[in-house]
């Protein structure tokens, strides 16, 4: 119900040609500034998920086996047709039990998504769970980018339903940076492209980061530990998620500076990148004037592509829809997402549903097709990726779990052993999102959530 | 319009265990008004003593074999029967109640099961439980400014407009709002602060603008000690931004951002500008915070002048507090009941009171939504932004009369005016009296409208796109108007939609949504919230009156509330949940407490509340007075700094 009218309508001048953001070029090291000026590194290893709430009509989802996967794909993934064999897929990933939540359901599928893990029972009225895989993943690589992680989504996480007492941003985040800290998304991509490359005056060139303002940040902060001993032991908490948020402002600033240095030295004719001649050149991102949904959901994988393709992040969030009212008037279809999936096997329900789910496959489509045709040292930009779709249920008809729906897309720098469908999975989404991890390059002290091993069946 | 923060939910049953009738019109359960007297430790006593004697028996007999030491369901008595009154533990009374009360549990072919008149006594005894919590003004944390307040501090203080936070992302509600701070917003904190010292402070070589001058005084005749100026100049910025005096220390941080701007060759100005940013970005800008550490080593503190203040002036204005305010906590004088009550009525008299409703109303009445909800464009090709817009606008209307003209929060649901523009105006039939985009008060003479239930506005925000829900606008009614508890639909249950399309062949949606009470799953909420809901099926999902539904068959709105009194119009609907005016008045006050201190109400709580209500019961519900009492009640001036 909440589309983007708004958001997304901007004049004809903010055409973003692809000039206008190169200024965040040529950086694509594997352990950005502090690497030795002259030699190429490898390319880093980037992580994206993309989300659909309610489920998926499992005929037209699941290969009918692993030789149809390539062969006869079904419909649901048709869209991804010539980079199918940079897809995998695997069937019998469960979902977290919710019990007990059993009543709430659409806030369980998003929350526990990237956090394998159920809210805190006991004080369920505030946020209480566990930090997200992408988070995980920012913690560990985000000092390498001007942006740790970037957070997107379609709709406005503002919807309020009560489900099992259960507070309402369960309801419209994935991203958790700590357990009592839901990550809120961006929904506005001239924000996000500003957030990306720098903000823009009024003669459209990138108003330069002041490298005083991260002094300045440090003596508030400074300021701020003073303040803290005086506080009692919870507001001191509630600082200290304060103080965590502005040291990665420092940081970005930090980082911001040291490319501008870069820039500055390119353009005087210093060799500094250690970007391989052969690379693709970024790629132009043009913010829509209409409300077409597919058009909007479009600007949001060109900006991810760009930030991964240009090194300014490495992780990143896409919720595509939020479990709640959301319609499709561009398909047609003025009635909920939501009401669709109960559809009792009713025919003109199911092919709703259907739908839906082509659509949201087909923008992931539309994101990794433009991925793998972008060209990054010896390989192209997706085989140094890991995207990965799906949903939080397997079927929302009756909020089953234990075959969530997933697609991964990119070989993960040669982690992950692409072009094939896995139809006896044995494992959990934490399994999951530890493997990815793992694949990325994240050493993890401790299992995801309900995870307990590696599916060392979906690795290279 | 975007709610400043969230209207907490008031502890509420939930059921783990299906779809549990908890409905009981006409009692409110454990909250019994009177009996409530001032001796706290006399009623202590005696909880305890029922406590131990009671209700551990009855909970040891029937209960703990399954819920002892894990737990079943959701509910674990073990650390309830430890500490029954603690704030955890209220949920597991709260579900147990619920259960017993329907028969749900223990369940059939228990070993042992009470008889009714057990089960009565029960929820009797679990009704005294709240006497064991201890006087407490509950958990209590440093807040954020929401993003509504942030920009309306800006505005006051610096002139800008407040459109200038719009890049923030919207709050999200929920108990309380969600008080945390991501690096996206610090970022765009910084971003915002850049933008207003632009605003503020004139480029170097032109002229100071007002507000600059303002701010930073006259510039310092030449030779003057520059840094002695900045420190004036920074007690002074302080002094607004963080809502109270700052500490030696907190100007410290200050000026030394001022010799930081200097050391890089910034001029005078230039470097109280980088000062100016470094407020906005600090903690004590954009959290409320305490005025120093508390002097006495009590675990429960009044709250310092200045942070009642800014509670109570965030909470009626969504803005800073203004000269008045600041100088009444400047002279330690703001917490004196009778000057805090003169306050709070000269704040809800003036027009920034609106926030009030943006921040709170809407939420409560679960409009926030509205605007950005979707309908059928081919059957309602007039519900569009501007007209959803106006239905908000009635709302506010309605809501700013009854505050501002202190009337009883019976008005809220009967009420003979309301507020129209022309659009909206056509979906009353008023078409020929009320012209034109402007809002208009207007006599109603229908008594089926006037008051929040035949309102075009909570008409539309509790349907489908393109059709009523009878279901969710009986939620509505018990909820946000009685502030009774629905457990949620058990899980798995088809929506209206998917039945069994042979079966539903030829009924109407009346007859339809019946069948869910021929489902002993869903019969018990169903038979309340049902009929509710279908003595409103008359306004149909926009608003508009109307005899016949979409398929043409005659509305029927007749109905039985479970108290056993009927209606069959919704103006006779309108009259019964009118006369319950205790229920109308408790709900409201729940809701606006949570609201003011930003949490759940639970434990002591409802003792407070218990006895705001006989206050606010002599005044005869007025709404003004349910204010002020909230705000120099107990939880609102008192904060826990420990345990």
């Amino acid at each position: 119900m909440t589309h983007m009218n708004n958001q997304s309508r901007v004049d004809r001048r903010s055409w973003l040609k692809g000039a206008g953001v190169s200024l965040a070029l040529p950086l694509l090291d594997s352990v950005g500034w502090a690497e030795n000026r002259g030699q190429v590194a490898k390319p880093p290893v980037r992580l994206g998920f993309m989300y659909m709430p309610h489920g998926v009509i499992m005929d037209e989802f699941w290969p009918k086996s692993p030789e149809a996967f390539l062969k006869s794909p079904p419909p649901a993934i048709r869209s991804l047709g010539p980079v199918l064999d940079q897809c995998l897929m695997m069937k019998g990933i469960s979902g977290v039990p919710i019990s007990p939540f059993n009543g709430a359901p659409h806030a369980l599928e998003l929350s526990t998504w990237l956090t394998a893990t159920l809210p805190d029972a006991d004080t369920r009225s505030r946020v209480n769970i566990a930090i997200s895989a992408d988070q995980i993943m920012a913690n560990y690589v985000g000092a390498h980018t001007s942006l740790p992680s970037l957070e997107l989504a379609t709709m406005p996480q503002t919807w309020k339903e009560n489900q099992e007492g259960l507070h309402e941003a369960y309801y419209s985040h994935c991203s958790y940076r700590s357990p009592t800290q839901p990550v809120p998304a961006e929904i506005d991509p001239r924000n996000v492209l500003n957030r990306l490359f720098g903000k823009r005056g009024k003669s459209g060139r990138v108003t330069p980061v002041n490298p005083l303002d991260r002094q300045m940040l440090d003596k508030v902060l400074g300021g701020a530990k003073d303040l803290r001993r005086t506080l009692s032991r919870t507001d001191q908490r509630k600082l200290d998620e304060y103080l965590d948020s502005v040291r990665a402002v420092e940081r970005r600033i930090a980082a911001i500076v040291y490319r501008q240095k870069e820039a500055a030295l390119e353009k005087a004719g210093v060799r500094s990148a250690k970007r391989n001649a052969s690379d693709s050149p970024p790629i132009e991102v043009k913010i829509p004037l209409g409300d077409k949904r597919s058009e909007y959901m479009q600007v949001m994988c060109d900006l991810t592509v760009l930030a991964f393709q240009t090194d300014t992040t490495r992780v990143s969030t896409y919720i595509g829809s939020t479990p709640n009212g959301v319609t499709y008037p561009e398909l047609g279809f003025t009635d909920q997402h939501h009401s669709q999936t109960h559809h009792n096997n009713r025919k003109e329900m199911v092919r709703k549903v259907a739908a839906i789910t082509e659509f949201n496959i087909a923008q992931f489509a539309y994101m990794v097709k433009k991925m793998h045709s972008l060209k990054e040292g010896d390989a192209t930009l997706l085989d140094n990726c890991i995207m990965m779709w799906g949903s939080g249920l397997e079927d929302g008809n009756r909020h089953q779990r234990h075959n969530l729906p997933f697609i991964v897309a990119g070989k993960g720098g040669g982690s992950i052993r692409t072009g094939r469908f896995l139809p006896n999975t044995k494992g959990n989404q934490g399994d999951l999102l530890t493997t990815l991890l793992a694949c990325a390059g994240v050493p993890l002290d401790r299992p995801i959530g309900i995870a307990t091993k590696q599916l060392n069946e979906i690795k290279a | 319009m975007h709610p400043t923060r969230s209207i907490p939910r008031i502890a509420r049953t939930v059921s783990a265990l299906g779809c549990v009738v908890v409905l009981f019109f006409g009692t409110r359960g454990w909250a019994q008004v009177g009996g409530v007297g001032p001796d706290e430790a006399a009623l202590r006593a005696d909880a305890r003593k029922v406590f131990k004697e009671r209700v551990e028996p009855f909970v040891k007999r029937y209960c703990t074999r399954c819920h002892g030491n894990r737990a079943k369901a959701g509910i674990n008595f073990l650390a309830a029967l430890k500490h029954p009154g603690g704030a955890s533990s209220a949920l597991q009374w709260k579900k147990a109640v619920a259960n017993v009360k329907v028969h749900d549990m223990p369940p059939d072919g228990a070993p042992r099961i009470p008889s009714d008149e057990e089960r009565r006594k029960f929820i009797e005894w679990v009704g005294k439980i709240k006497y064991l919590s201890p006087r407490d003004p509950g958990p209590f944390v440093i807040r954020r400014l929401t993003k509504v307040e942030y920009g309306n501090t800006l505005r006051d203080l610096y002139g800008v407009d407040p459109s200038i936070a719009d890049r923030l992302p919207d709050e999200v509600f929920g108990e309380g709002y969600l008080n945390s701070i991501s690096p996206l917003q610090s970022e765009l904190f910084l971003g915002i602060a850049d933008d207003v010292v632009n605003q503020v402070v004139a480029p170097e070589g032109k002229a100071p603008t007002a507000i600059q001058k303002r701010l930073f005084g006259e510039a310092p005749p030449k030779g003057a000690d520059l840094r002695k100026a900045a420190r004036r100049v920074a007690r002074s910025l302080a002094r607004d931004a963080y809502r109270r005096p700052a500490s030696e220390a907190e100007l410290e941080v200050l000026v030394d951002v001022y010799d930081l701007a200097k050391a890089n060759k910034l001029n005078h100005t230039a470097a109280l500008g980088l000062m100016l940013k470094a407020v906005l970005v600090s903690p004590q800008f954009l959290f409320i915070t305490p005025a120093g550490k508390p002097k006495s080593s009590e675990p429960i503190v009044r709250l310092d002048d200045y942070q009642l203040a800014s509670r109570l002036s965030y909470l009626l204005w969504s803005s800073p507090p203004d000269a008045e305010l600041s100088a009444l906590a400047d002279r330690n004088e703001l917490h004196k009941p009778e000057v805090l009550r003169a306050q709070a009525e000269r704040l809800i008299k003036h027009p920034r009171a609106r926030a009030l409703f943006d921040g709170f109303g809407a939420q409560w009445l679960g409009l926030s939504e509205l605007e950005r909800q979707e309908f059928d464009p081919e059957m309602f090709p007039q519900a569009t932004p501007a007209l959803r817009r106006a239905m908000v606008e009635e709302a506010r209307l309605l809501f700013e009369s009854i505050v501002r003209e202190n009337q009883s929060v019976v008005r809220f649901v009967d009420s003979d005016y309301t507020f129209v523009n022309g659009p909206l105006a056509k979906l009353y039939g008023l078409e020929q009296d009320v012209q034109g985009t402007e809002m208009r008060r207007v006599k109603l003479n229908d008594p089926n409208r006037g008051g929040i239930l035949g309102m075009p506005a909570t008409l539309a925000a509790t349907s489908f796109p393109n059709r009523t829900s009878p279901v969710r606008r009986g939620v509505w009614v018990l909820e946000k108007v009685l502030g009774e508890r629905v457990p949620p639909p058990p899980p798995d249950v088809p929506e209206l939609a998917e039945q069994d399309s042979k079966q539903v062949e030829g009924l109407t949606l009346r007859q339809r949504t019946e069948l869910h009470q021929s489902d002993p799953t869903c019969a018990n909420c169903h038979k309340v919230l049902d009929p509710i809901g279908f003595g409103l099926e008359n306004f149909d999902a926009i608003g508009r009156w109307r005899q016949k539904d979409d398929a043409g068959v005659a509305i029927d709105s007749a109905g039985k509330l479970p108290s056993g009194k009927g209606f069959s119009t919704p103006a006779e609907l309108k009259r019964l949940l009118a006369d319950r005016k205790a229920d109308l008045a408790r709900n409201l006050t729940e809701r606006l407490m949570a609201y003011a201190i930003g949490r759940q109400l639970e434990g002591y709580d409802e003792i407070v509340v218990d006895r705001l209500m006989v206050k606010i019961a002599q005044d005869n519900y007025r709404v003004r007075t349910i204010i002020t009492e909230i705000v120099t009640s107990y939880l609102f001036t008192h904060r826990r700094v420990k345990g």
